[in-house]
């Protein structure tokens, strides 16, 4: 298996006014293609700095950041926008465009990404078929549960048919029964599509549902358990 | 991303606020819309006034006077040499000896009152050889009713439709073979004397338009020139129009020299091309005047689009964060940016241009009814016709200028907006 992301001695140093705060101290890490990652960790231990870094939303202080064999460091705005059309991103607050359609919102990935209006439409549509969202796909997100509302946000995720799916803290916002459902949907999308995900949580019962997991914990990987 | 869907999705935004946007757009409008109803009216009044001194002032014509100026309105010269020299109604023959003249004829005029039934009206009293003058202005110096005698008896007195008719509405002041006391005040003589006689109405002339600059107009009578010179008591003459053989250039200027030098340059030679010269240079900088005016209002707009694009920014820098997240480029957040403005610019162009020419019409209609009322007073003004023009330039310049202003002033907003980074985007509360 080839690596898709792998991180050197990865470093993110913040400034939080004047005081700079050491959000990474060093991370060493690979991910492998298909694999399911999930980083464990309770709040503050750097584990969303590690995925923004991964998505390509923020660049590393110190450290290598490969991914797909090419170091983030190296490349500039465009570039890195490039690099985030390939990158699937699901947020704890499901990030979904208020006023658009949940069609609509999964279409906008797409747009982004120039395909034409046609395929784009059809492609939204069996996505969100995959996410069982297909009734509901004319409805805004306020007209839609927080469950279906981070669907809508993961058949956006794999709409431009990423190689990997960052998730942060996907079932942070939603209840038990519907975070079950919505774990379901991940392990199914990674077992049976084969894309790469990985999954940012402080809830170690859902962790232990991946097929790897690594323990944060003040800016390092502490612990790397295979489930 | 494509234009198109980028412009739609600039307008989604737009859409989702309205009111706000109707509002930004409304500073658009009332901007363009000033600066088109202005242009559009002057431009008309231009070309109005234009027309009447071409019908009224034809080519091969020259007009000699004192003034600094020509002839223009019921004072007889606009703005004074001031140097004493007076022009007498037998300095035509002097005129008329000078190579390419064909003819010339000297003018009198003064302000005075008509009366007829117990009513008065303030005309200018203009005497001049009706033969002569008819022969230089044969398309307007022309009876409706009644004849122009060319040798007219002292009484005679031609009116200009305006006076017979003042009200448009065929309630007549006066008519054909109507007796009218003519008045006038010597307001030279010691004390102020009142001068006063009846005339016979032998022609009402026909409808000239505009107000006559130079040559025959709505609001004026006609009296024999000797009849003037008797009446206003002198013989010097405010004006003297010359009928030059052609129209060459080089005529003109070679006449209008030599009629400068056999007066010992006392005198002022204008011709219809130098006068038109100098009223679009006039009209040049009245447009400009008005349009900078109009366009400060159109600046005021612009802050306004600059303060929405501000509040918009804060409100959707999650969104941003968002568009940016799923790997929209800097580029294409500025594009969306300065699409919305865009179609503020637009939508404001459009709808400005549209209502500052109906504004430009509502204001030649009130203007053109005021110009009647304006005609019971004062001498001169037979009620302006203004057919507001809307050049293609005035409409491409208000579109270019409009969108211009609204894409200018979002510029720093938007660019704000596509620097933003995702992940400090995406924390905004």
């Amino acid at each position: 298996m080839t690596a898709i992301v792998e991180a050197v001695n990865l470093k993110k140093t913040y400034m939080l006014g004047k005081v700079p705060v050491e959000a990474l101290r060093g991370v060493n890490m690979k991910v492998e293609s298909g694999d399911f990652l999930a980083v464990l960790g309770p709040s503050g231990s750097g584990k969303s700095t590690l995925l923004n870094l991964i998505g390509a939303l923020d660049k590393p202080t110190e450290g290598k950041l490969l991914i797909e064999g090419v170091d983030v460091s190296t490349l500039n705005d465009n570039q890195l926008a490039g690099l985030r059309r390939r990158v699937g991103f699901v947020f704890q607050f499901f990030n979904l465009i208020p006023r658009f359609t949940a069609r609509e919102n999964v279409e906008l990935s797409m747009s982004i990404a120039d395909i034409g209006r046609a395929e784009r439409r059809k492609q939204a549509e069996d996505l969100l078929e995959t996410v069982g969202l297909k009734e509901r796909m004319n409805h805004k997100p306020a007209e839609l549960s927080g469950g279906e509302q981070q669907r809508v946000a993961i058949a956006r995720a794999l709409a431009n048919n990423p190689r990997f799916l960052l998730m942060d803290e996907p079932t942070g916002n939603i209840d038990s029964k519907t975070a079950n459902e919505i774990m379901g949907l991940i392990k199914r999308i990674n077992e049976e599509k084969g894309v790469t995900i990985i999954m940012v949580t402080h809830d170690q019962r859902l962790a232990t549902q991946a097929k790897r997991m690594v323990q944060m914990f003040d800016g390092v990987i502490t612990r790397e358990i295979v489930n | 991303m494509k234009s198109k869907d980028v412009f739609s999705y600039s307008f989604s935004a737009i859409r989702l606020r309205k009111l706000r946007a109707g509002l930004t757009t409304l500073g658009v409008v009332i901007g363009i819309a000033a600066i088109v109803a202005l242009l559009s009216i002057t431009q008309g009044l231009q070309d109005t006034i234009t027309l009447q001194l071409q019908t009224g002032f034809a080519t091969d014509t020259l007009i000699v006077s004192t003034g600094g100026g020509f002839g223009l309105g019921a004072e007889g010269a606009m703005g004074t040499a001031g140097s004493g020299f007076k022009l007498f109604v037998n300095d035509t023959q002097t005129i008329n000896e000078i190579e390419n003249v064909s003819m010339s004829i000297a003018i009198i005029q003064k302000v005075g009152y008509v009366q007829f039934g117990g009513r008065n009206r303030t005309v200018t009293i203009v005497g001049v050889d009706f033969a002569k003058y008819a022969s230089i202005y044969s398309s307007t110096f022309v009876a409706e009713s009644g004849d122009i005698p060319p040798y007219p008896g002292n009484m005679t007195v031609v009116v200009g439709k305006r006076v017979s008719d003042p009200w448009k509405n065929e309630t007549l002041f006066c008519n054909v073979n109507d007796d009218v006391e003519i008045k006038w005040t010597n307001a030279t003589a010691r004390p102020p004397k009142n001068e006063t006689y009846t005339g016979h109405v032998s022609a009402v002339l026909q409808e000239i338009g505009g107000f006559g600059v130079v040559g025959p107009s709505d609001s004026a009578i006609y009296i024999p020139i000797s009849k003037a010179e008797s009446f206003f008591g002198t013989d010097e003459c405010d004006m003297v129009i010359v009928k030059l053989e052609n129209d060459d250039k080089a005529t003109i200027d070679s006449t209008s020299k030599a009629i400068r030098n056999a007066f010992n340059r006392q005198v002022q030679v204008m011709s219809a091309t130098a006068v038109l010269n100098i009223l679009s240079n006039v009209f040049s900088i009245i447009q400009l005047f008005l349009a900078g005016i109009a366009a400060i209002s159109l600046l005021v707009a612009g802050i306004g689009i600059m303060n929405i694009m501000m509040v918009s920014l804060m409100e959707r820098t999650r969104e941003i964060g968002i568009l940016k997240a799923l790997g929209m480029k800097s580029r294409t957040v500025l594009m969306v940016f300065l699409g919305e403005s865009t179609i503020i610019g637009l939508m404001g162009a459009a709808i400005g241009i549209g209502s500052g020419w109906v504004l430009a019409n509502v204001v030649a209609l009130v203007f053109h009814g005021g110009g009647v009322i304006m005609g019971n007073q004062a001498a001169g003004t037979g009620g302006i016709t203004i057919t507001p023009v809307l050049t293609p330039s005035v409409f491409l310049g208000a579109l270019v200028f409009g969108v211009g202003v609204s894409v200018i002033f979002a510029l720093y907003p938007a660019w704000r907006a596509s620097k933003l980074k995702p992940v400090e985007a995406l924390r905004y509360e």
